[in-house]
């Protein structure tokens, strides 16, 4: 079987090139035939690769340390459940990983299409086999080859770093991967549109619709990733500016701005070239994310692979990218003016155009503050890493005007809107945030930054409670239905509107969890079995931890160490229960770990971490007292469960703006049935 | 043995899969399908919405009485527009006389617009005018009026 898969990779290299050839050569020759045989070719891609995957967790299920990849991502130890998760453990493994998802995502893309948008698919059907080639290309050519065989076979395994045998392993990986993979089909629809001419409305409709699946898995799997470095020590908290998650970011800061600027082509068929350069930007980003990743060229927690070669090759791909969009686009500049011009610098458009320019302000400074080590190591052969200061510095007032916007935007009528309407619509709204702000500093809220979230948040949060409100009014009073059975169809009958709404409040939500992380308090203190820590959280609670000493026990067959530390817990003077926070040491890798005790509530996290055990091989033979004096660090970290909520709203919200609608008996008809959506139903036109 | 004879099989009928259009002749569509929107139909689409749009926002007190009433005018000429396009491309019935829209045609091409949501004739989701008596969009299939 596992030959068999082995196999497979080397058959689906040709067949992806072959289908690469010949779906460009039929699209320009109008040949059925042969866009046929591409087409087949993405599927027999995908099934090739289905094999590889197996194969290689079927390597690792079964110890097969004579394989290279096996050897150093896996040992005879390692629950069953890592090592299926083999497959994404390594560079190796997961640019399989990325070309499996990349395929089902074609194959999907072109099924759907197997009927629609026939005049763009012979290209689209090349892009998505150029992209599946060079992964293949790097996967063969690149020395990094999944079924390296060793010369001899090891006994064991160096096993899997323990700060990846967390079962987030298993969740936030492959989300993130999806949210890369899937927006090549975005980036195929806009070559394609190029190479065929065809830009008028129609692959910007099924571009908008695969860039929101993209974007919502790369969201969750950002939000993922965050849960993970929150419950695993050593990684910061949950951001930590490190490279890669930079990376993450990037191209969904630009999938955002994509999102907003294409209702401006939508509506007004404006931003034609500005739209087409940020799938082109966005998808890059995406390869990007995955050089970053693979190839080991800045230094990050996330770098566990090191060749330079494939660096190499990552980056004359992304050059490649960016010269095909530069010449595509100014081939096509004719093609791509607009069609209208900005009316009022009062107007939704304007305040879309703001969004965007903000989204990528952003990015660029992610970018650089990524790249800057790099940089000043080439200028000065010194490495100089840049940090979380700076990243907050300029992130945070960036991060703050996006907020804003996101309930400026909203009050603001499309094409015009009057500065009468503007000054009584924001009325409310500013109230409410200067109200909440004035509040905060009365109750002894100092931090300027926090001040301004919250005020903004509430700013936000009103705007979007308001438009709910009038939506349903004027629904219910124009069709005459109840308030409940207005608000639903209201919310039935234009999606995107409100799906958006929806994502914006969880926006706000997630904001407000970073904006309290100012006011996390800690102790931090050496003590004995029997001594208690005592911290003051930000709500005003007291909580006192009883350390009752530490026991130790042995995991995986001696791979791994664990001393865990005892606590009693109580809320002001009320017993909670226990908790425990735990070191590891991973023996086959000498490696040490810490497990955090996490207690969460909806309004505060109690984290308590054991930073140091005195004589921990004294604990280890059975000794009390002094071997057990540890270093404890107890935090209260307020709000931070907001951030999942955030995470489970913008799901809410992304899944509504994506529900397809029903009976689109007319395929562009994506178009139609979406573009027409009224939002008010069909009376608002006869009223 | 029979390990590799199968993988070699297994090779050969991808390989065959993937040829097998060439080799039979069958072919996959290219152009577009008789039931996808032309561009002028997006358009109308398009501009309906954005008649709605104006809608929404005067309603929910974005817009004043002037702008509102200006840019529905605006929007009610686009509208028109594309709805002349979209008859001329499918020339099922002639296109409107005049060749440059002036006020009175486009109050009456409106009316006539309006006239049909009015009856239930024209889609409320789609913009497409059905014949009289239709209870179903012949476009997209929603209901056109209560039956």
């Amino acid at each position: 079987m596992i030959q068999l898969g082995e196999l497979a990779l080397w058959v689906a290299l040709p067949i992806a090139l072959w289908g690469t050839v010949i779906a460009f050569v039929g699209g320009r020759n109008r040949r059925g035939d042969m866009v046929l045989s591409a087409e087949r070719a993405v599927y027999a891609v995908f099934l090739l690769t289905v094999l590889t995957s197996i194969a290689i967790s079927l390597a690792f299920v079964e110890d097969r340390f004579d394989f290279w990849y096996v050897a150093n991502y896996s040992n005879r130890e390692l629950p069953l459940f890592y090592k299926i998760s083999g497959l994404w453990a390594g560079q190796r493994g997961s640019l399989v990983f990325w070309v499996l998802w990349l395929s089902f995502f074609s194959s999907l893309a072109v099924w759907q299409n197997r009927d629609r948008n026939r005049e763009f698919m012979p290209y689209v059907t090349g892009t998505l086999l150029t992209v599946m080639s060079f992964f293949l290309i790097v996967l063969l050519f690149a020395d990094v080859y999944p079924f390296e065989k060793l010369p001899f076979t090891p006994q064991d395994g160096r096993g899997l770093n323990p700060q990846l045998q967390n079962y987030w392993m298993t969740i936030h990986p492959p989300t993130l991967y999806l949210g890369f993979t899937a927006f090549t089909v975005p980036f195929a629809f806009a070559v394609s549109a190029l190479l065929s001419g065809r830009l008028d409305a129609s692959w910007i409709q099924v571009t908008r619709r695969w860039t929101l699946v993209s974007w919502f898995f790369l969201g969750n799997g950002i939000l993922f990733g965050m849960r993970w470095a929150y419950e695993e020590l050593g990684w910061g908290g949950y951001w930590f500016w490190d490279p890669v998650e930079n990376a993450s970011l990037l191209p969904w800061l630009t999938a955002t701005a994509f999102l907003h600027s294409i209702q401006i082509q939508e509506k007004r068929g404006m931003l034609k070239v500005w739209n087409m350069s940020l799938v082109f930007l966005t998808f890059i980003m995406t390869i990007f994310a995955t050089f970053l990743t693979r190839s080991g060229l800045i230094e990050s927690v996330h770098t566990f692979a090191q060749e330079l070669r494939i660096a190499y090759i990552f980056l004359t791909f992304m050059g490649l990218l960016i010269a095909a969009g530069v010449v595509l686009i100014l081939w096509r500049k004719d093609d791509l003016k607009s069609d209208n011009q900005i009316q009022s610098f009062l107007s939704r458009e304007s305040a879309f155009l703001f969004n965007n320019l903000i989204l990528l302000g952003a990015a660029f400074t992610v970018i650089w503050g990524t790249l800057f080590p790099l940089i000043t190591e080439g200028l000065t052969g010194e490495k100089a890493n840049v940090g979380p200061p700076f990243f907050n510095r300029v992130n945070i007032p960036i991060g703050l005007i996006l907020l804003a916007l996101t309930g400026i935007g909203p009050v603001i009528a499309w094409r015009r809107a009057s500065k009468r309407n503007l000054v009584r619509n924001f009325l409310k709204p500013v109230a409410m945030g200067v109200g909440l702000v004035a509040v905060l500093v009365t109750i002894g809220t100092r931090d300027p930054w926090a001040l301004a979230t919250f005020g903004i948040g509430a700013f936000v949060m009103t705007v979007i409670v308001v438009e709910f409100w009038k939506g349903t009014r004027a629904r219910a009073r124009i069709e005459g239905e109840g308030l409940a059975r207005a608000f639903v169809h209201l919310i039935a009958r234009n999606r995107r509107r409100w799906g958006g709404y929806i994502v914006h409040a969880a926006i706000v939500v997630i904001f407000a969890a970073f904006a309290a992380s100012s006011f996390d308090t800690e102790v931090r203190d050496s003590i004995f079995p029997g001594d208690q820590l005592t911290v003051q959280s930000a709500f005003g609670h007291s909580y006192t931890l009883t350390y009752n000493g530490l026991s130790t026990s042995r995991g995986q067959g001696d791979w791994v160490i664990q001393w865990i530390a005892l606590f009693d817990v109580e809320r002001d003077g009320e017993r909670l229960g226990t908790m425990t926070a735990e070191r590891r040491f991973y023996t086959d890798s000498e490696t040490p770990s810490s497990e955090v005790g996490i207690r969460s509530t909806w309004y505060e996290d109690l984290y308590v971490i054991l930073a140091e055990v005195a004589d921990m091989s004294g604990v280890l033979g059975g000794q009390a007292g002094e071997a057990e004096r540890a270093v404890i660090e107890v935090q209260v970290n307020p709000l931070v469960s907001w951030i999942w909520y955030g995470g489970l709203i913008l799901t809410i919200g992304s899944l509504i703006a994506l529900w397809p609608t029903e009976g689109r008996a007319r395929s562009a008809g994506t178009a139609v049935g979406e573009a027409a959506e009224p939002a008010t139903g069909p009376a608002a036109v006869t009223t | 043995m029979i390990l590799t004879v199968g993988a070699v099989l297994f090779a050969c009928a991808v390989v065959l899969y993937v040829l097998q259009p060439l080799l039979t002749g069958t072919e996959a569509p290219l152009g577009r399908g008789w039931d996808e929107i032309t561009e002028a139909e997006a358009r109308t689409a398009a501009a309906l919405k954005a008649l709605r749009d104006v809608e929404y926002d005067y309603h929910t007190g974005k817009l004043d009485d002037r702008d509102y009433e200006s840019l529905r005018g605006e929007l009610t000429a686009e509208a028109v527009a594309a709805l002349r396009d979209e008859e001329a491309d499918a020339g099922d019935r002639p296109a409107l006389q005049t060749a440059t829209p002036d006020t009175e045609s486009i109050e009456r091409e409106i009316l006539r617009v309006r006239e049909q949501f009015r009856a239930g004739t024209a889609c409320g989701e789609c913009g497409h005018r059905n014949p009289d008596g239709s209870r179903f969009c012949a476009a997209c299939g929603r209901r056109v009026r209560a039956a």
